[in-house]
């Protein structure tokens, strides 16, 4: 986020777009329910009509993936009615003219044809938007994952700097961080491209800079990113010269790919042709299953550490009790393989590992776990130990300088719909699970709240299609099939799903597609085009034919 | 008979030492965050007491733990006649506790927890061998938190019954009144710290609470709410107010009265398990989901009803009193304002406009 | 019981919250009045953060692949083995033949180390994370 949570509670306008906000980010739809109370006037762009679209005073249900038609009509609109900021455009933008022919390409009455979304409303949301003095953008995976989400962002991003709502409190574009230390593994280099503090693998004196420290010599090519490694070249199979070479070997760290990723065919294929698969985890997953190696890792009780929040706060968790049976903290695996492989890396604690991330990532400069003990933690970017912490970005100008406008037009999902594959699927997550299940659904309180996996529903397709409540639906894709119960609910438009990736008796996975994003790599999770047949129950004995 | 003494701030530290040797002391502690919080005492010294600030715990959790175990079992698949169960209890260590600085409130809250799991015709001895011996030495308030109400419930700022010492800060000095067995034979084990309060210190105690009852600024008409429940239950008032229901359980698990509990059994491997029992809430679709998916209690609504209805209406009906304490732990930690003086207001907003929102 | 200050371990809020310790037992979670995100309040997930930590199904031994069948090791063996795998496939096939996934559920202290390891000790920048996902 460029802002703090807390920000949220003096915007005038939000603008909310693809975040199921009260169920994933319970904090945020806190400020954003109290700045409603307080008067703020709240959009929300989302297919689905969520709690949050409920108390939005515009609700944009617009048609899944049309994102950046949406916002180019809202941004027409504030072009024709001169609600742009020209100062701002003129101090700290570029390219606004490529962006403005852009704009006047674009009808509003198309955009509206092409979203579903009436006329009236863009451009009353364009008005609410442009006109108020803070008005602030969240999003959430809703943007970010399709064919387009690096196009989508952007979009956002121009609609913010055309009305200049980015330099001050209160205002911004701000992604909403889906796991508690998504913010932080990006920050620690944990990418293909860059060192911690998303310096670049491929500057020479960055890099020089590391192989000094580290006292090695280090790659130069960026390497491949979790797409590429677990769907080897299935992913390129348009290009296929391009393609990498297939990893031979993997060592995954806490995560599940064969729930969280898409195409989970590819995935099982891939790890099952490796040489060798170690894993380290807190359970035996259906990704440890496979390793050939298996490490009983701590969990958050059992370490100290920090983590990064959404805001880019950085806090200290403090280790509770000692590792549960004989299992040990991740940096200790790793310093313990490293010695093995001939690299000696020592650490009395983790507060010296956070002293060399000081020593080299000018982002966590003053990052010492003595400031973050006893505190609530800083915010970066935080250069030296003197510094207070960030609590919002670009302040006088953007990481590059100026801002970039970078039009775009209207990007096709990679899954179309047609007659055998009549709906159109949305994937998220739900309020009492947490990502794959491996933590949340081995706790009785959340699991009996939601046992299941429930498809969200119309209750007109449920009457065409003759399912009630609790009846098994089985929904099927170009790529797999999984079987679900149904939950006919207004939640939804007519002839889309909605359903979460949580369970691994119906990984869903198995339906969406491995297109991703070209820029970010981001999978398209949120559309794909299935169809729904409901399966027969024997009237007498109840059992699934 | 109650007994009054004085007991000199400068020996409030020292008799805490002593008495922390026998037992183990729990008292609201400021931490290095700046949170206080009912916290068990290791080093009298090191710690920052603060009896300044309510506790944002109540001592719920040392009484009925969020999660505790209750036995352990074996699974024998070849019994004689089929699977056979043999249970190990397994219950808590009894530990002599004191209690010090307790707000009446959470005194109020014991008592009532006291009701529900020690009363009835089976007692629950988990929570009895933690109750058993505990010490309270409570403190009674001089001015009103932020959210609190206890003037409105009757449960508070200071106490006539149920602790076995009462303080009052009468600035450089604590007035001390003993109540249960427990606080009279502490006052005679550690007499040197305790000498006989005067005429000037039992004025000076009176005047505290009289003024203590006349700084509350917020006004929950709990009685008034009492009475309109009696009547009427209406759905206007819980429809609204679930509306901004985050179905976090946050009420239930931060109230002091709230006693609801789920029993899971979590098997270990093929022949053993543990019988687990953990807190739950009435506001979670789950507390009354039964098997083949039918709720009698579905909509949000009706779940918020029932919550308040048990704390204004039925406790009434049973105990006498309504078993809200008045702590107003709900009101900070509801962002939703699904609070109990939030729906007091509401309900009191409703009537006033002869049953309809005015 | 001790009440231990940490960070709830699920989305991206960041909530602070109480770890309640007793007899070395997560027994339960209490919110912080004072945390500038969570301001005295916790979602359901986080009141129930503690719950899988002492679950049954924890790993509690490092395993092995024998014989097609994963079995309990010592940590050594466990480490050697593992070390043996990744520097087999990196002689054979080069450092750009492994990949490595790092983890947005654990600290920076430890997702630094592991692209440490990746790049410094396996000499290839093929780390990710689920940030995309």
């Amino acid at each position: 986020m460029t802002n703090s949570i807390n920000e949220l509670d003096h915007a005038q306008v939000i603008l909310v777009s693809g975040s199921n906000t009260t169920e994933a980010h319970p904090q945020v739809a806190r400020r954003i329910h109290d700045s409603v109370d307080r008067g703020a006037r709240l959009i929300v762009v989302d297919p689905r009509r969520t709690d949050m679209a409920r108390l939005a005073h515009i609700h944009l249900q617009l048609r899944p993936g049309t994102d950046i038609p949406l916002i180019n009509g809202m941004m027409r609109v504030i072009l024709d009615e001169g609600l742009i900021d020209d100062l701002f455009i003129e101090m700290r933008t570029e390219n606004f003219f490529a962006m403005r022919d852009h704009l006047l390409r674009v009808e509003v009455e198309e955009v509206a044809a092409l979203t579903g979304v009436r006329e009236g409303l863009i451009r009353q949301a364009a008005r609410l938007y442009a006109q108020a003095q803070r008005s602030v953008i969240c999003y959430c995976l809703g943007v970010t994952q399709h064919v387009c989400g690096t196009a989508n962002v952007q979009a956002y991003a121009n609609l913010a700097m055309l009305t200049g709502h980015v330099e001050q409190e209160f205002t911004g574009v701000d992604p909403l961080r889906g796991q508690n230390n998504v913010q932080g593994a990006c920050d620690m280099g944990a990418l293909p491209n860059v060192y911690p503090g998303y310096q670049p693998v491929t500057d020479a004196a960055v890099r020089a800079k590391f192989e000094q420290a580290w006292g090695t010599k280090l790659p130069e090519r960026p390497g491949m990113t979790l797409i590429d490694m677990t769907h080897g070249p299935t992913v390129w199979s348009e290009r296929p010269e391009a393609a990498p070479e297939p990893v031979r070997a993997m060592y995954i760290m806490g995560e599940n790919p064969m729930l969280s990723d898409p195409g989970i065919q590819h995935v099982e294929a891939t790890l099952r042709d490796l040489d060798f698969l170690v894993v380290s985890d807190l359970f035996l997953t259906e990704t440890a299953r496979l390793a050939d190696v298996v490490f009983p890792a701590a969990s958050f009780a059992e370490k100290t550490g920090t983590v990064t929040n959404s805001e880019r706060r950085v806090q200290l968790m403090h280790q509770a009790i000692a590792p549960v049976g004989d299992a040990w903290p991740d940096d200790r695996i790793i310093c313990e393989l490293a010695g093995r492989l001939g690299y000696a890396m020592r650490y009395g604690s983790p507060a010296e590992i956070m002293e060399e991330i000081c020593l080299l990532t000018p982002l966590y400069g003053g990052m010492y776990h003595d400031r973050l003990r006893s505190s609530w933690g800083l915010q970066w970017p935080c250069p030296d130990r003197a510094h207070p912490g960030t609590p919002y970005l670009h302040k006088y100008s953007f990481t590059r300088g100026r801002g970039r406008f970078e039009p775009s037009g209207h990007v096709e999902p990679a899954d179309p719909l047609n007659e055998e594959y009549p709906f159109l699927l949305i994937t998220g997550r739900a309020y009492h699970h947490y990502h794959t299940g491996t933590m949340s659904r081995r706790c009785a309180a959340l699991t009996r709240e939601h046992d299941r996996p429930w498809i969200e529903i119309h209750p007109e397709d449920a009457a065409r299609l003759g399912v009630r409540r609790g009846d098994l639906l089985q929904v099927r894709s170009r790529r797999g099939s999984c079987t679900f119960f149904a939950r006919p609910t207004g939640r939804v438009a007519r002839g889309q799903l909605y359903c979460d990736f949580h369970f691994h008796e119906a990984p869903v996975n198995a339906l969406t597609v491995s297109c991703s994003d070209p820029v970010a790599r981001c999978p398209e999770f949120k559309l794909c085009a299935v169809n729904a047949v409901p399966v027969e129950q024997r009237e007498e004995t109840g059992e699934v034919m | 008979m109650h007994e009054q003494f004085v007991l000199k701030k400068d020996h409030l530290l020292p008799l805490l030492r002593r008495l922390a040797r026998e037992h183990r002391l729990v008292a609201p502690v400021r931490n290095g965050y700046g949170d206080t919080m009912y916290t068990v005492v290791t080093d009298v010294d090191a710690c920052r007491l603060d009896l300044e600030r309510q506790p944002q715990n109540s001592l719920k959790p040392f009484f009925f733990p969020q999660r505790e175990r209750l036995c352990s079992y074996t699974v024998d698949r070849q019994g004689e006649e089929g699977m056979a169960y043999r249970f190990y209890p397994d219950l808590p260590e009894e530990r002599a506790t004191v209690y010090f600085g307790v707000r009446s409130c959470d005194m109020f809250g014991v008592m009532y927890c006291d009701l529900v799991f020690l009363q009835g015709e089976h007692r629950d001895i988990f929570y009895q061998r933690r109750r058993e011996k505990a010490l309270f030495l409570t403190l009674a308030c001089n001015r009103p938190f932020t959210d609190c109400f206890c003037h409105n419930t009757r449960t508070g700022p200071a106490l006539e019954l149920g602790f076995d010492l009462q303080l009052h800060d009468l600035g450089d000095r604590f007035y001390v009144e003993t109540g249960k067995p427990g606080g009279v034979s502490l006052t005679a084990h550690w007499s040197p710290f305790f000498a006989p309060a005067g005429d000037d210190d039992r004025q000076a105690q009176f005047q505290n609470v009289l003024e203590a009852r006349s700084l509350f600024q917020r006004q929950v008409h709990v009685d008034l709410a009492v009475r309109l429940l009696a009547r009427h239950e209406p759905e206007e008032v819980f429809g609204r107010l679930s509306r901004r229901c985050q179905d976090c359980g946050g009420c239930a698990f931060i109230c002091p009265t709230c006693t609801c509990f789920n029993i899971v059994d979590q098997p270990l491997d093929q022949g053993r398990g543990e019988r687990l029992r953990t807190w739950d809430a009435c506001t979670f679709a789950g507390f009354t989901r039964m098997a083949g998916d039918h709720n009698p209690v579905d909509l949000a609504a009706a779940r918020i009803k029932k919550r308040f209805l048990h704390k204004l209406k039925h406790d009434v009906a049973k105990h006498g009193r309504p078993s809200c304490v008045g702590c107003g732990r709900c009101v900070g930690m509801c962002f939703g304002g699904v609070d109990m003086a939030s729906f007091v207001a509401l309900l009191c907003e409703w009537d006033g406009g002869k049953e309809g929102w005015r | 019981m001790r009440q231990v200050m940490s960070v709830c371990c699920y989305c991206g809020c960041g909530c602070g919250l109480y770890l309640l310790v007793e007899d070395e037992r997560v027994v339960g979670v209490a919110p912080s009045r004072n945390h500038p995100v969570s301001r005295n309040n916790l979602c359901v997930k986080g009141w129930h953060v503690h719950e899988f930590v002492h679950h049954p199904d924890r790993l509690s031994k490092p395993l092995v692949r024998r014989g097609g069948e994963l079995r309990p090791a010592s940590w050594d063996e466990a480490l050697d083995r593992a070390a043996e795998g990744l520097a087999q496939v990196k002689e054979r096939y080069g450092p750009d033949a492994i990949g490595v996934l790092s983890s947005a559920k654990c600290t920076n202290e430890e997702n630094f180390l592991l692209q440490k390891f990746t790049r410094a000790v396996l000499g290839t920048n093929n780390i990710d994370h689920c940030a995309r996902l």
